[in-house]
């Protein structure tokens, strides 16, 4: 099969590449070996949450200072501002309804885990944005006894430790499943039934003071989380919002399902159950990968490779028990490991670990190191510690834009030539 | 100050001393049991898991060997909840002397360890993971034990009998009067609060601590040896018999398969100091390596975790290797009475986990012998709690009830099969705050996730239980992921440092821990 542009991974920056060369009117594939992180992630658009350990109140303002400390972070290399519009606008269009992505580059909101941490983010789904903890109007955090991974109560109690009054309650969901237990996704995909919408208000009113603001796990729905959103606060009479908490992360999904139909409908394809897990090469020039599929391996030609597959935590990038780091896909080689002999953890959890910060070594351009045309994207960059630093959507959004860009000015460049 | 007054005070809650409060609670003695931790913290919580036959120490030190197969027929009858009944081999690699295994055979026929030779084929058909270039193969009696799951039943045992558990609560002086030793100060590490226990008599059961006990009671030259070995759990049970490598003793030469994991082990370095858990990367390789001869794919596995524990061994006068392997594995029980003139007080420390009720029997009778009262020892026959109906632990025992009660109670642990009610009745009946604890209790976070989903999960049970306050909550959190680090950054590799980064987006992505107020 023969493309203009192969995307490898499926997460934030490989259908973030996709969806921008197919709207550049590129021939583009997709592969991925599965679901990307979204499905984990708490789907809100973190660009810079701390820096250094400290949180941080605007990232359009540190920014510039930050990159000027960390020339080897991805955002040395990109701007943010463009990819973040162009996701906006991505929802906007997108297939859930009313369904919108608020704030900016200027101010972080900040919203409450599930922990009860109080979480900076540049951009929050509205599903979320009444959770904002800058706003001083008392919360009520409901959980479910069905969801072992939200726990109201203690969510509660560190909210009110940072100062916003707040209270939990636990109450029984009647999902008559027969289960004593179920996943927010399975929670997620109730909450999308108007009947048991109103079943709900009705169960959970009865809990709720006046004035109070109802913080839920992020169960609002898959299909029309707005649709939920909006209809739950007319039946309760009061704002409502959702703290996301353990995976499987419906306000993730819908990050998925967004960037995918933003794909589809430039006319991007995607495939997923397909790694790729070879490449032919011509000097610098990868000329095809070889992606394992359910019975046989599949031989994908294209001029241009996009590899954005993650980091360590998707194995993208492997240490083997020789101690030596690989990666996976491709072969490429990497940067930001510690030097042989050298300390690859710290016994500290909470100390900067020596080997966050490997990546597949990439030039000025994010062009892979050793090849011509294969551009890097996402937590596969070197430089970044994404989860503790709050920047993963930022940093992949805008090195998917960026690499999407590179890749069709350059065909733009040959075709002229 | 709080003051109380007992029979017995013990030293130490690892399974030498939980052993002799058990054995003296059965013998109508009023007893203290505490540690300066939990109990089982410290070595006796750091072993491998092997229920020894004694064909370890077959050739090499047959009394040593005697001991151990007539206590593993002992504890058989009465823990049989804690101990799995994997059975064990003695193999040959191509690694080892040929020459050894006769010698081998021998030496058990000398100490009484029932083994049998059995064909190549017939090793490799129960083992099919073994090394397929083994020479000869023997069968004999090794089982692995639960030792938190054993500590807990003695302690639970001696409790019910009206024993005083006291954790967490640490020696801080030992009085003594004249010749006597009265008791001793203790203070508790969580309030702060002091405590004198006036006792009859005083056991130090504190392993490589000993030597400072009997330092506070006065008395000298009581030294113990610290020989550190580390151990890697693996995922799975790569096999589900005891592998040991018929040779010698050495580093890496058995693979004990224990509840949902493999455990490999052991090393051997002296320390100086018995608290001293540090993990040399060249070791991990080492002992990697080690199990690759046993089992061939062995590095390609998933390692869970390391730990080190240590070893409280006698100087043997005669030994002049710094190599501990060759000081005694042998218990030492010093009577300070008949060895310094102190009355009121004895040290039991050497030995292996294996032998500790054994150990727990003389040393009981000497508190005896000192008390001039007591009744004989029961051990031998009387089962543990939860041993009553003489059945063994069987692995896929958790798996089983939770399809029993499928519909009934959530998992909170899935890697390790808790129920919410099981986790909930936990916290009751250890009384107690601190995760770290309640993983020794029920393995909680125990499994290939590392405590990635549970903990979270946990800590939110506990918050809502005990309505302890959130910074309770937060500081326990914190406290077990470091802990859980400690264990695990050692052997970050392949899929397990995949799953410690999903782990790092969760707590410090997802939830936020680090900023948490």
């Amino acid at each position: 099969m023969r493309y203009d542009v192969v995307v490898i991974g499926a997460g934030v920056a490989g259908l973030t590449a996709g969806a921008r060369l197919a709207e550049g009117g590129a021939r583009v594939c997709v592969l991925a070996k599965g679901m990307g992180s979204t499905h984990l992630a708490p789907g809100t658009v973190d660009v810079l949450g701390y820096d250094g350990g400290e949180r941080v109140e605007s990232p359009a303002s540190v920014l510039p200072d930050f990159v000027s400390r960390h020339p080897d972070h991805p955002y040395a290399l990109v701007s943010v501002a463009p990819a973040l519009e162009w996701f906006a606008a991505c929802v906007e269009r997108g297939p859930k309804p009313g369904y919108r992505y608020v704030g900016s580059l200027e101010h972080n909101v900040l919203l409450p885990t599930a922990l009860g941490a109080a979480r900076p983010s540049a951009l929050v789904p509205t599903t979320m944005a009444g959770g904002d903890l800058g706003d001083p109007a008392p919360i009520c955090v409901v959980g479910f006894r069905v969801l072992r991974d939200f726990h109201a109560s203690l969510c509660a109690a560190n909210v009110a430790r940072s100062g916003v009054e707040a209270r939990g309650v636990e109450i029984d969901l009647n999902l008559h499943t027969g289960r004593a237990e179920e996943n927010s996704l399975g929670i997620a995909r109730h909450f999308d039934d108007p009947g048991f919408r109103s079943a709900f208000s009705t169960r959970v009113a009865p809990s709720l003071r006046p004035g109070e603001r109802l913080g839920l796990p992020a169960v609002l729905g898959v299909r029309d989380p707005q649709g939920a959103l909006t209809d739950l606060e007319q039946r309760l009479e009061r704002p409502l919002f959702e703290i996301p908490t353990l995976p499987p992360s419906a306000p993730g999904i819908r990050v998925y399902d967004i960037l995918r139909a933003a794909l589809r409908s430039a006319g991007g394809r995607l495939v997923i159950g397909a790694e790729v897990v070879g490449a032919s090469r011509d000097g610098t020039r990868v000329t095809s990968v070889r992606a394992h599929t359910s019975g046989h391996d599949h031989v994908y030609e294209a001029r241009w490779f996009v590899l954005a597959t993650g980091g360590v935590a998707s194995g993208a990038i492997e240490l083997g028990s020789d101690w030596v780091a690989r990666e996976n896909a491709l072969g490429l080689s990497l940067s930001g490991a510690p030097a042989d002999g050298a300390a690859r953890f710290d016994p500290d959890y909470f100390a900067e670990q020596p080997l966050n910060r490997i990546g597949v070594a990439v030039d000025s351009s994010l062009t892979g190191e050793g090849t011509d045309n294969v551009l890097v994207a996402g937590a596969a960059l070197p430089g970044a510690i994404p989860w503790r630093e709050g920047s993963g959507e930022g940093i992949s959004l805008s090195t998917g834009f960026a690499a999407a860009r590179t890749v069709l000015e350059r065909e733009g460049a040959a075709a002229a030539a | 100050m709080a003051a109380i007054t007992t029979d017995v005070l013990v030293i130490g809650g690892g399974a030498t001393g939980a052993g002799v409060a058990w054995d003296a609670a059965l013998r109508g003695l009023d007893v203290v049991l505490s540690d300066r931790k939990d109990f089982s913290e410290g070595t006796s919580g750091r072993f491998h898991g092997l229920l020894h036959s004694g064909g370890r120490y077959a050739v090499k030190d047959p009394q040593a060997a005697v001991e151990c197969i007539g206590e593993n027929v002992i504890l058989r009858r009465v823990a049989a909840d804690n101990i799995e009944d994997t059975g064990g081999f003695f193999v040959t690699t191509p690694f080892d002397d040929p020459a050894y295994a006769d010698r081998f055979v021998q030496g058990c026929r000398d100490t009484g360890i029932p083994c049998e030779e059995i064909d190549v084929a017939v090793a490799l058909r129960e083992e099919p993971r073994l090394n397929p270039e083994i020479s000869r193969a023997f069968r004999v009696p090794d089982a692995s034990m639960d030792i938190w799951k054993t500590v807990w039943a003695l302690a639970r045992g001696a409790r019910d009998r009206g024993a005083r558990l006291l954790t967490y609560h640490e020696t801080v002086a030992i009085h003594r009067s004249g010749d006597e030793v009265t008791g001793a100060r203790l203070r508790d590490a969580r309030s702060g609060e002091e405590v004198d226990v006036e006792a009859a008599v005083t056991v130090s059961a504190t392993g490589a601590w000993a030597g400072r006990i009997a330092d506070m009671a006065g008395i000298e030259g009581v030294r113990v040896l610290p020989g550190k070995g580390i151990m890697i759990a693996m995922n799975h049970r790569l096999v589900n018999t005891v592998i040991n490598r018929c040779q010698m003793p050495t580093d890496g030469d058995i693979i004990v398969p224990i509840r949902t994991v493999s455990v490999i082990g052991t090393t051997d370095v002296h320390v100086d100091d018995p608290d001293d858990r540090t993990i040399a990367q060249d070791q991990v390789d080492a002992m990697l390596e080690d199990g690759e001869r046993l089992v061939p794919g062995f590095k390609r596995a998933r390692a869970l975790r390391v730990w080190s524990g240590v070893r409280p061994l006698f100087e043997d006068a005669k030994a002049d290797d710094v190599s501990t392997r060759d000081v005694t594995r042998a218990h030492a029980l010093l009577d300070h009475a008949e060895r310094d003139g102190v009355s009121r007080f004895v040290t039991i420390t050497g030995g292996k986990v294996t032998t500790f009720r054994l150990m727990a029997e003389e040393t009981v009778d000497a508190v005896c012998r000192q008390l001039g009262r007591g009744g004989p020892c029961l051990t031998r026959t009387q089962a543990l709690p939860g041993s009553e109906d003489g059945r063994f632990y069987h692995v896929s025992e958790r798996l089983e009830r939770k399809e029993r009660h499928l519909q009934e109670d959530q998992l909170v642990c899935e890697c390790e099969l808790i129920p919410r009610a099981r986790l909930e009745k936990a916290f009751e009946q250890r009384d107690t705050h601190n995760l770290d604890d309640i993983r020794r209790y029920l393995r909680l976070g125990m499994g290939p996730c590392q405590g990635g989903f549970c903990i979270y999960r946990a800590t939110g049970i506990l918050h809502q239980l005990d309505g302890m306050t959130a910074e309770e909550a937060n500081h326990t959190l914190r406290e077990f992921l470091e802990e859980r680090w400690h264990g695990v950054w050692p052997i970050l590799y392949g899929d397990q440092l995949r799953q410690a980064r999903l782990d790092e987006w969760i707590f410090q992505g997802v939830l936020d821990v680090e900023h948490v107020q």
